[in-house]
């Protein structure tokens, strides 16, 4: 396994799930987990998602979501979930 | 699994309060390129550098992207040069030719700073010792990104006034040798007592004799974030104060430990210890000086802030040490001047000054950090104000620090530009009434007792 997270924010609107989800069928990436909160008009996403058997490195993942967020008006972040686990985890 | 919330919070530590990790700096042995000619020497110093911190920026940038958390620095640190230098340099110049070398490879490897132009002196110097002491203002002034230190005293050895008396005027030359760009050399030479052999920031940064052939040290930071978190228990009581630092503390160490653990992997070189210090930048909300206000001081350098900083420093290692399971170096709280905002501010409107800031340094790490001060203040006072700083550290066991910059040609109240991480900041006033019959006395002065602590 090899865990990513990947947050989104922005204004909520139609396909904006769909675009991230379509990004990552069309990358072998598998997702774990979805979390979703809206607040008002606006979307709080944050995914779990599985690299192993992405082809591509992290770092042109990191830019095709840049990519997508910017389709949909939404700022989407990839991190290794290490980094939240060690800081919210003894 | 981690949650919703926990996520979101890491990301405004880090997207809206400076969350970063300020340096990853790989210790470098040059033990094994001694050499008795210069030329093979100033070789085998640039093969060790660029072969062995090769890959140390690229993996730096490839941490940061994977984990989304910024790598401000990737930084080298090497063994003094006066010990690497002592049998190949014969004069002051031979050792300014070390100084390049370590330039030249800095910038092959693409490192912003190499630090290790060091001597350690708190007993007291050696021929070498003294040449490379002396090369120090040509040194800083001719290369980019070489950083000096001097280590002057220790508690077991006591302080060697000799040495303070000549750094007194290395550090005046230092600043003549770079007046035209506001005496910026001085920002790269910092003087020591009871200096850490596994420090990763600078100026102060050198790998110790006793370190390994090669380590990994990283330094966090996030002024902003534990200041943020204090806002939100305003008026609450110390134990509560108290309790939001530590809990703090341990989450951006966590992050430190996770990147020294990584980068060390990644590099294949062992990892040595996360410095807890909490280092500010002139970035807005990257601040000490907004933590102590946030604590309830009006601005710092008020009655209170001493008390202030010492809860600080002190709650930072607590949360801190259990966060990593290597801690080293400094690890505390660093109180620079120009490059923290707030700070600059309070010494420009005068609710900061030079003494303050010294009783400051008795309770955090560090010392007189980044202090312009104006150019005409006599070397025998700045050598006056290393020796009390030197006592500071040798009587209460703790490293402490004078980097302070007589800048050529201004008086106290304008302004310094330093430019970048080094700030600006207002020239501070010194006392104006002499200590030179003290300074010139020269030798030593003894260690200090152990026993009998009241």
């Amino acid at each position: 396994m090899n865990r990513v997270v990947v947050t989104l924010v922005g204004k909520d609107r139609t396909g904006i799930i769909a675009a991230v989800c379509n990004y990552f069928a069309e990358n072998d990436i598998n997702i774990l987990d979805i979390k979703q909160t809206t607040v008002q008009e606006y979307i709080n996403m944050m995914m779990i998602v599985d690299l192993e058997k992405c082809r591509k490195p992290f770092s042109e993942i990191v830019s095709g979501l840049d990519v997508v967020g910017e389709k949909v008006g939404c700022i989407i972040k990839a991190q290794h979930e290490e980094i939240f686990d060690v800081m919210h985890r003894v | 699994m981690v949650e919703l919330n926990e996520v979101f919070e890491t990301h405004t530590m880090i997207n809206s309060e400076n969350l970063d990790v300020r340096t990853i700096t790989m210790g470098i042995s040059l033990l094994d390129c001694c050499d008795s000619d210069l030329d093979i020497l100033c070789d085998k110093i640039y093969k060790k550098i660029t072969e062995s911190a090769r890959d140390l920026v690229k993996v730096g940038d490839e941490i940061g992207l994977d984990f989304g958390i910024p790598i401000i620095n990737k930084r080298v640190s090497v063994t003094p040069i006066a010990i690497i230098g002592s049998s190949a340099c014969k004069t002051s110049d031979d050792f300014v030719r070390i100084a390049k070398t370590m330039d030249d490879a800095a910038s092959k490897v693409g490192v912003n700073f190499i630090g290790g132009y060091s001597a350690l002196v708190q007993k007291g110097m050696t021929a070498a010792d003294q040449m490379l002491i002396k090369s120090i203002p040509q040194a800083l002034a001719e290369t980019e990104c070489v950083c000096s230190s001097v280590s002057l005293a220790s508690t077991k050895t006591g302080i060697d006034m000799d040495a303070v008396k000549l750094m007194g005027t290395v550090i005046k030359e230092t600043a003549e040798a770079t007046k035209h760009r506001d005496s910026i050399g001085c920002a790269k030479l910092v003087v020591f007592c009871n200096p850490a052999d596994d420090n990763p920031f600078m100026a102060g940064a050198f790998h110790g004799v006793t370190e390994t052939d090669r380590v990994i040290n990283v330094g966090v930071s996030g002024p902003g974030v534990v200041k943020r978190a204090i806002s939100k228990v305003k008026g609450e009581n110390f134990e509560v104060l108290c309790e939001t630092i530590k809990k703090t503390a341990f989450k951006v160490t966590r992050v430190g430990q996770l990147v020294a653990k990584e980068a060390s992997e990644r590099l294949n070189v062992p990892f040595g210890i996360v410095d807890l210090s909490l280092a500010p930048t002139p970035a807005v909300g990257d601040s000490i000086a907004d933590i102590i206000q946030e604590m309830g001081m009006e601005y710092v350098g008020a009655p209170g802030t001493t008390a202030a900083l010492a809860i600080l420093n002190d709650q930072v290692k607590k949360g801190g040490v259990m966060a990593s399971s290597y801690v080293g170096g400094l690890s505390g709280a660093f109180i620079p001047v120009s490059e923290d905002r707030s700070m600059a501010y309070a010494a420009e409107i005068g609710a900061l000054t030079i003494e303050k800031l010294e009783a400051m340094t008795c309770v955090c790490s560090v010392g007189l950090d980044m202090v312009p001060v104006p150019g005409d203040t006599p070397a025998e006072t700045i050598s006056g104000i290393i020796a009390d700083e030197m006592a500071i550290g040798m009587i209460n066991q703790k490293t402490t620090a004078v980097r302070i910059i007589p800048v050529v040609g201004k008086k106290a109240g304008e302004t310094v530009e330093f430019g970048g991480l080094l700030g600006n900041s207002p020239i501070m006033p010194v006392n104006r009434y002499g200590c030179k019959d003290f300074i010139d006395r020269g030798g030593r002065i003894p260690a200090p007792i152990h026993s009998f602590k009241n």
